[in-house]
């Protein structure tokens, strides 16, 4: 706790070893928030940028003194950032790309050497883990902010529920309550979308597990 | 047994402190078939929990980190460039330095404090009032800052007018001493007021003022001739006097005599010789009215009174008829029998226009 503050003061007062040591304990979190929200990895990753710049912008008006104040505060500033992306969206007409995208080009000879030799570039590879982002971000939606936050809290920045408690300003029995009808939610959606066979360790152990 | 977001939080912290320790999760978590004594609805969550956690889509690419890392470092850097010629900002000065901003909010708690104090004290009228004090220092600094010794005039004028009005406010028994203050204060402030009008040079201020002063002067006789039937005697006393100041006809005793009688319950005649006496003025004792009629005779008036005992007198006033009072404890006691027969002396005893008691 007293680390953390420590920590912070430092950054606030502008040291780029305490700035730096924030940034990489909130990023996951960050990063996790909007790519569960917005469409594609460069979008999630444009968003993120973002926020992190008005993070160093904001960081000396910053009040919060405890891990759970700067964890809310950059949540807040994440959530703020995607809505202004959907807004600025529906403003912008629906614009189709002239070239085809990566994955969807048709594969002659000399690409499929290169897939095969760049598994990122494979179009199957692709196309699956387009799905997963899809399935995630379909899933993430379906949760209400609180669920979102508290799941982004727990399971991507590892605090306790207590630490979430704060971060939200509730109590732990609700913030547990959350937690288990977020999962439930997701439950729900993702059961429509079994997870691809790279997606976790989980995934494969059930492959070995199942003959 | 728990409820189930009471397991589930549970596993899930279990499976958190595996984690930080650097434990591999255990086969009945990752597996989807549910481990004899385990809780299958918890299980499947903690597994999704853990596929989440894990989801490729949420993970951030290295390359992502390290450049961004970059970039903000060096938007701090630029920042931190630019913030000095940015100069000071006022809530960057009350973060840098808490006590500049406890300061500050006494300072304004002060003001406010301060602002109140002077808007109650302009709207108090007890003399008695501790605010009264803090009125008159407002005053004097208004004053003070006139631009114009004609300004500074008018400005005492007003101070009189609002004292005058604060007056009539206070005429009634139950604020008798505050009366009192007030009309000493009143007195004053046309004082005040008189010297500043004569202190100015004569011309068109000069004049205006003094027609103004007339005005007030002319405002508050009648005013303050308006408030005495409703005054006890001590106040009538003052105001008549205040009345005298202000140029009103008002009764004033030059001497007055009495001659006691030579036996208990005799009569006592009470000869009193002033100016603006009126027909009909009652006689008062010890600032005590006695029903008694009294006479003019040779430019004295005389009251002829049922005397009990031998006792003197502390004052004797008068009453007229139109409120105002006069009183005097210059008394010259003579009794019957230093004279022989007093009556002769004062040419009769006033016809028996009345008998009182004092």
């Amino acid at each position: 706790m007293e680390a953390f503050k420590d920590q912070l003061d430092r950054a606030r007062r502008g040291e780029p070893e305490a700035l730096s040591a924030l940034y990489r304990q909130l990023l996951p979190g960050v990063f996790g928030y909007i790519a569960a929200r917005v469409p594609d990895r460069a979008t999630a990753e444009d968003l993120t940028s973002e926020v992190f710049v008005k993070m160093v912008e904001g960081i000396s008006h910053l009040r919060a003194s405890d891990e759970a104040g700067v964890a809310a505060w950059i949540l807040q500033i994440a959530r703020v950032t995607v809505a202004g992306y959907y807004r600025k969206r529906e403003r912008q007409p629906a614009c189709v790309p002239l070239e085809p995208r990566f994955w969807e080009e048709e594969t002659s000879g000399e690409n499929q050497v290169i897939y095969a030799s760049h598994p990122d570039l494979d179009p199957a590879r692709s196309a699956e883990a387009r799905d997963e982002w899809d399935a995630v971000v379909q899933a993430m939606n379906t949760l209400t902010e609180e669920q979102r936050q508290v799941l982004v809290g727990r399971l991507i920045l590892g605090y306790d529920v207590a630490t979430v408690a704060r971060m939200l300003g509730k109590k732990a029995n609700a913030i547990k309550a959350l937690q288990f009808r977020a999962l439930r939610s997701l439950q729900r959606v993702l059961g429509k979308h079994p997870a691809p066979e790279h997606a976790s360790p989980l995934h494969t152990r059930q492959k070995e597990d199942v003959p | 047994m728990n409820p189930l977001p009471e397991r589930l939080n549970e596993r899930l912290e279990r499976r958190q402190v595996r984690s930080w320790n650097g434990e591999e999760p255990p086969d009945w978590l990752l597996s989807p078939v549910p481990a004899p004594n385990r809780d299958p609805e918890v299980d499947e969550l903690v597994a999704l929990a853990l596929r989440v956690q894990a989801a490729p889509p949420l993970q951030v690419d290295p390359d992502f980190a390290r450049q961004l890392e970059q970039r903000i470092l060096v938007r701090h850097a630029a920042l931190h460039l630019e913030r000095p010629a940015r100069g000071w900002s006022f809530p960057r000065l009350l973060r840098a330095h808490p006590v500049f901003g406890v300061a500050l909010s006494l300072c304004l708690l002060l003001l406010l404090l301060g602002t109140g104090v002077l808007v109650a004290a302009a709207q108090v009228t007890n003399p008695n009032n501790p605010l009264s004090v803090v009125k008159h220092w407002e005053q004097q600094v208004q004053v003070s800052l006139a631009n114009s010794p004609a300004s500074q005039a008018q400005l005492e004028l007003q101070f009189a007018r609002d004292q005058l009005t604060t007056l009539v406010t206070l005429a009634d028994a139950a604020h008798a001493e505050a009366y009192r203050e007030a009309l000493v204060e009143l007195d004053q402030q046309l004082n005040i007021a008189s010297r500043a009008i004569h202190a100015l040079p004569t011309g068109a201020d000069h004049n205006r003022v003094e027609s103004q002063l007339a005005t007030l002067q002319a405002d508050a006789r009648h005013t303050l001739r308006g408030l005495l039937p409703q005054l006890a005697f001590l106040e009538r006393l003052l105001t008549t006097d205040e009345l005298g100041r202000l140029g009103d006809s008002v009764p004033h005793l030059v001497s007055v005599a009495i001659v006691l009688p030579a036996h208990p319950n005799g009569h006592a005649i009470i000869s009193i010789a002033g100016d603006e006496i009126q027909p009909g003025a009652q006689l008062l004792v010890d600032t005590r009215l006695v029903d008694v009629g009294g006479s003019l005779q040779n430019g004295v008036y005389v009251f002829v009174a049922n005397w009990a005992g031998n006792q003197h007198p502390q004052s004797i006033g008068i009453l007229n008829p139109d409120g105002t009072a006069a009183q005097t404890t210059t008394i010259t006691l003579n009794s019957s029998d230093d004279h022989g027969n007093s009556n002769g002396n004062h040419g009769g005893n006033g016809n028996g226009n009345g008998r009182g008691k004092p």
